[in-house]
């Protein structure tokens, strides 16, 4: 097999391979600002330079030349080769900042040039604390600066579009915002203007930039030069925690982190997955944040009074009691949890009723073949695969009308706003409602109302459209669940070190709600049913156990990508 | 050592004394577009003799790396009929103190265009372009006219001359930018895209223009192919220096009695240029520097110039390049340092910003020169200067950075005092501080 050689350590490699990428998948760290592993190679931003030489070979033999002690001569090219464009081939032998003081030296005298025109004010800036600019000229750069003149002013807190802003004088010119509109989302809303040191990116004259992955530009941004209209100014990147989870608003679940500060959502950024949304996130996913975060219950209720949550349970136990099983309808969902759907249909099992059925959410022309889907559900796959079934609105406003249903039991979903019935509609059916937000349409007619945690405070799993069974994480807390004592949030410093003593401790944001896996045991141990399970983990176990088309995707199995299912199981 | 031999007698093929060259009519009298219909219509050619004879000529590029020609033809891959290839002509000249290609287009366009042509046959391409720099307007139109015309006689397009050879010329405007002149630039400008320079490897050869194998020379060097058909490579290489062989256009600019564009043999003793053919210096001054071929090659001091000659060698021995043999005198009452400081404001002002050392370090280096040119600066900054400049050279993709560096680092190398007696004094107080300290 080929063989490289990067400072005095020999590794193997196949096929064309570039030179950085093979470096950072074998860890050693070249810095680097342009290249991108999704992208083109431009070799602009000159900071990942190497040296790099090949054995030199003799003319009349075609064998590589001995030195004395029997070594291959190598004969390294008289110029520093980026090593992002540099393609390795048989023999090479590299050295980088680790074995070489001139590539140390280049790289130094790179991060030198970049800085002086950037306008150092990390202190505003959203991108310190995440920033490889930041970061590498700590690592690599010089001390100072030996810049003594005025910098040079380009545009600031430029609207690009609805939801990315330029701030032109941070912008280095590593071109990553026009490749990713050129070669990724292929809109091609974005160019370089000007010349020289006054370039920067823009779009062209008339065209917003409004593409509907607008704000990957944001990640992929080495500085703070592009910034979310949205997030901009509202957290420093250490105030808050990341918690690694999917997305909830459409049917392909692309991997992301939520950010938490307080107890609220603020942010959501793609988390890499080749399998899935790579290293993308649609704008709309990333919008889909507020919901967590407002409008949300504070109690459940029982006829529109505060109850506690016993009383709660006991309400909608006493529902399902007085009520003849078969005339009880209930309504799975697509936004709940596979363990939640699992739940509900063993309760419908226990209170002798038909399997629940759910309603899709589909709006069709919405989806593009990438990240944004015609369903905007995330888990229509988990309920089919469970035997739970769509309904369409119209069967379903027949089965409420025709008088055969006496309760209506709807788990995280809204029958009223999605036009399957009316308030009016409902009046004569007891109602019980697990619902994330007080702006829920069906609340007004629900007899029983359980607030319910939603997907960033819950633990479960959503199957994606193309058969994906991935673990959502909680990113928030809810009432009653210590940040610091559940193994899954993710922390952040204040959460690690912090005290109730400190003044930057907070309790509030905490939602008085309760995830399905909780709420539905609790009502089926009124009704005398047992349910007792340690958690989410083992319901998927049992869920895994017996359901054929959910075989092998456990906990473990899943981790943080994910299990590929087929009808028959979890591929090999 | 004169290597130009009897030049003073020297006929000029260039840019021959005729009246009204630039006319169809008086070129084609004027044994124009003989050589094109020897190559077309005769046996006596075929694609690689016409390579070889060029190669044969010794002729090398004369846009300012000084490529051998026909070395460069030979690297364009097998013909194969479903991949197109194109001929570009680089008519961006626009380097400081260089103003010979412009020459050729207004005096003898035709020349031009039959250069073009035969390249074209001995690379078997179909499509050519010649990209002009826009600022040459007027040039442009008067070679869009001649070009229509040479169309209608059938020199150009479809079965030239009726034979079974067709080729287009597609004359390009640029919109005047120093980096269109770079080959991979100008490919990228071509095809409409922001002129940033490409990474090497693919060569052009390899993949040039949308992808295709391309070849790129400079106006002047196609405008000798018509004269090596016609006269043969032996008497091309005949001309002049050995190594450097051919009739060139000297650029003279600067403190000169004519400056002007001169044809005349390679290998011209600098001083005979200077003295003889450009007239002397200017109001009787003396010569205090000069650029031999364009603002980026490295300047001589007039007391480098001692028996050194206009070609390759002999200036590498100087220390400086042939460059695009634009020269620049400077007499005795030039200001170096305010010289410096124009030229670092071009190659600011020029720098496509693509690589970091090239956008960032070409205007700290016009900041600092600026500065010192203005008396505010230390003597610290001439070692910071000479430091960016080792910070630039070679780290970037195209050679931008290498031009404007090297200026600066032979500049401050061979004036050294100049620079040092601008900068500031050292206050007698702050002296005597520090002596106290």
């Amino acid at each position: 097999m080929a063989k490289v050689t990067i400072d005095n350590q020999t590794f193997e490699f196949e096929g064309q391979e570039k030179l950085l990428q093979f470096c950072l998948d074998h860890g050693v760290d070249l810095p680097h600002f342009c290249y991108h592993p999704s992208m083109s190679a431009p070799a602009n931003c000159r900071q990942c330079l190497v040296e790099v030489g090949m054995p030199q070979m003799n003319r009349e033999t075609g064998q590589p030349n001995m030195d004395e002690d029997g070594n291959t001569v190598i004969q390294f090219m008289p110029k520093l080769q980026t090593s992002c464009s540099m393609q390795m081939s048989d023999g090479m032998v590299v050295k980088t900042h680790c074995s070489s003081e001139t590539v140390k030296r280049a790289q130094k005298d790179t991060l030198e040039f970049l800085l002086i025109n950037h306008p150092l004010d990390c202190p505003i800036c959203d991108q310190a604390g995440h920033c490889p600019l930041q970061n590498q000229a700590y690592k690599h750069g010089p001390e100072g600066s030996r810049f003594e003149f005025e910098k040079v002013h380009k545009p600031k807190h430029i609207d690009l579009g609805p939801r990315v802003v330029l701030d032109g004088e941070r912008c280095i010119n590593c071109t990553r915002c026009i490749r990713f509109t050129r070669e990724v989302s292929k809109s091609d809303q974005l160019t370089i203007i000007e010349r020289g040191v006054k370039n920067y990116p823009m779009t062209p004259p008339g065209v917003e930039f409004d593409e509907p992955y607008s704000m990957n530009v944001i990640d992929i941004c080495p500085v703070g030069a592009l910034t979310s209209k949205d997030h901009r100014f509202k957290a420093r990147i250490w105030e808050m925690s990341k918690t690694a989870s999917i997305s909830a608003v459409g049917a392909k679940g692309s991997n992301c982190d939520y950010w938490v500060k307080d107890n609220l959502i603020l942010k959501v950024t793609p988390r890499t997955n080749m399998d899935v949304n790579e290293y993308w996130l649609a704008d709309e996913e990333r919008a889909d944040y507020k919901r967590f975060n407002e409008d949300r219950p504070t109690s459940p209720t029982v006829s529109g009074a505060d109850v506690s949550w016993d009383m709660a349970w006991k309400a909608a136990a006493d529902c399902l009691k007085e009520v003849d099983g078969n005339r009880v309808l209930f309504l799975g969902s697509a936004y709940a949890t596979v363990e939640d759907n699992y739940l509900l249909s063993r309760l419908a099992e226990a209170v002798g009723s038909s399997a629940p059925v759910y309603l899709p959410h589909v709006e069709n022309g919405h989806g593009d073949d990438w990240l944004r889907t015609d369903d905007r559900t995330p888990n229509a796959q988990g309920c089919e695969r469970l035997g739970i079934h769509a309904v369409s609105a119209d069967d379903l406003k027949a089965r409420l009308t025709s008088g055969e249903v006496d309760l209506l039991y709807v788990m995280e979903d809204d029958p009223v706003a999605s036009g399957a019935c009316s308030v009016a509609d409902l009046e004569g059916i007891k109602v019980v409602l697990h619902h994330y937000n007080t702006t829920n349409a069906t609340l007004p007619a629900a007899d029983v109302a359980l607030p319910a945690a939603t997907a960033v405070e819950t633990v479960g799993t959503y199957v994606n459209i193309d058969g994906h069974a991935q673990r959502l994480r909680p990113a928030k807390a809810i009432a009653g669940v210590n940040r610091t004592l559940s193994m899954e949030i993710g922390k952040c410093r204040a959460d690690r070190h912090g005290t109730p003593f400190d003044k930057w401790y907070t309790e509030s944001n905490l939602v008085n709600c309760h995830p399905g896996w909780v709420t539905i045991p609790s009502i089926a141990a009124e009704l005398g049913t047992e349910m007792t399970y340690k958690g989410p983990k083992a319901i998927m176990e049992e869920v895994t156990a017996s359901v054929l088309a959910f075989k092998g995707a456990t906990y473990d199995a899943m981790g943080e990508m994910g299990v590929r299912l087929t009808e028959a199981g979890v591929t090999a | 050592m004169s290597k130009a031999g009897d030049w003073r007698n020297y006929q000029r093929v260039l840019l021959p004394p005729v009246k009204d060259l630039h006319k169809l009519e008086v070129y084609e009298a004027n044994e124009g577009y003989a050589a094109l219909r020897d190559v077309v219509t005769t046996d006596k050619w075929d694609p690689t003799s016409v390579t070889n004879e060029v190669k044969k000529s010794g002729l090398k590029g004369r846009g300012g790396a000084g490529f051998p020609t026909g070395l460069k033809w030979s690297f364009m891959p097998p013909v194969d009929p479903d991949i197109p290839r194109f001929l570009c002509c680089n008519g961006d000249e626009s380097e400081p103190g260089t103003f010979k290609d412009r020459q050729l287009m207004e005096y003898n366009p035709h020349l031009v265009f039959e250069g073009m042509l035969i390249a074209a046959y001995a690379m078997s391409i179909k499509t050519t372009f010649l990209y002009i720099r826009g600022e040459f307007a007027d040039w442009i139109t008067l070679m869009e006219k001649e070009l229509e015309k040479a169309y209608e006689k059938g020199f150009v397009g479809k079965n030239i001359m009726g034979s079974d050879f067709s080729c287009d010329i597609v004359i390009h405007k640029g919109a005047g930018a120093y980096i269109c002149g770079e080959e991979s630039s100008l490919m990228n400008s071509l095809e409409g895209k922001r002129a940033y320079p490409r990474i090497k490897p693919p060569f052009p050869a390899q993949k040039g223009v949308w992808g295709y194998p391309t070849t790129i020379n400079n106006v002047e060097t196609l405008a000798c192919a018509p004269l090596i058909i016609r006269k043969g490579g032996e008497w091309f290489s005949g001309i002049g220096s050995e190594k450097h062989p051919g009739p060139v256009l000297y650029g003279i600019s600067g403190h000169v009695n004519r400056p002007g564009v001169y044809e005349f043999p390679t290998g011209m003793l600098i001083t005979d240029l200077i003295e003889e053919v450009a007239g002397g210096m200017r109001g009787g001054k003396q010569l205090k520097a000069l650029i031999p071929g364009g603002s980026s090659t490295p300047i001589l001091r007039a007391d480098m110039i001692e028996g050194v000659t206009m070609d390759a060698d002999s200036l590498r021995e100087a220390g400086s390049m042939m460059g695009t043999s634009g020269m620049l005198i400077m007499d005795e009452d030039t200001d170096i340092v305010s010289w410096l400081r124009r030229i670092t404001h071009f190659y600011h002002h020029e720098s496509c910003g693509q690589c970091t050392p090239c956008r960032e370090g070409t205007g700290w280096l016009e900041n600092i020169v600026t500065r010192l040119d203005e008396g505010e600066g230390n003597l610290r900054d001439l070692d910071l200067l000479i430091d960016l400049c080792s910070q630039m050279e070679g780290r970037t993709v195209c050679a931008l950075a290498d031009a404007a560096a090297w200026p600066v680092r032979y500049t401050i190398d061979r004036f050294r005092s100049e620079f040092e007696g601008k900068c500031k004094k050292p206050s007698p107080v702050a002296s005597a501080e520090l002596a106290t300290a």
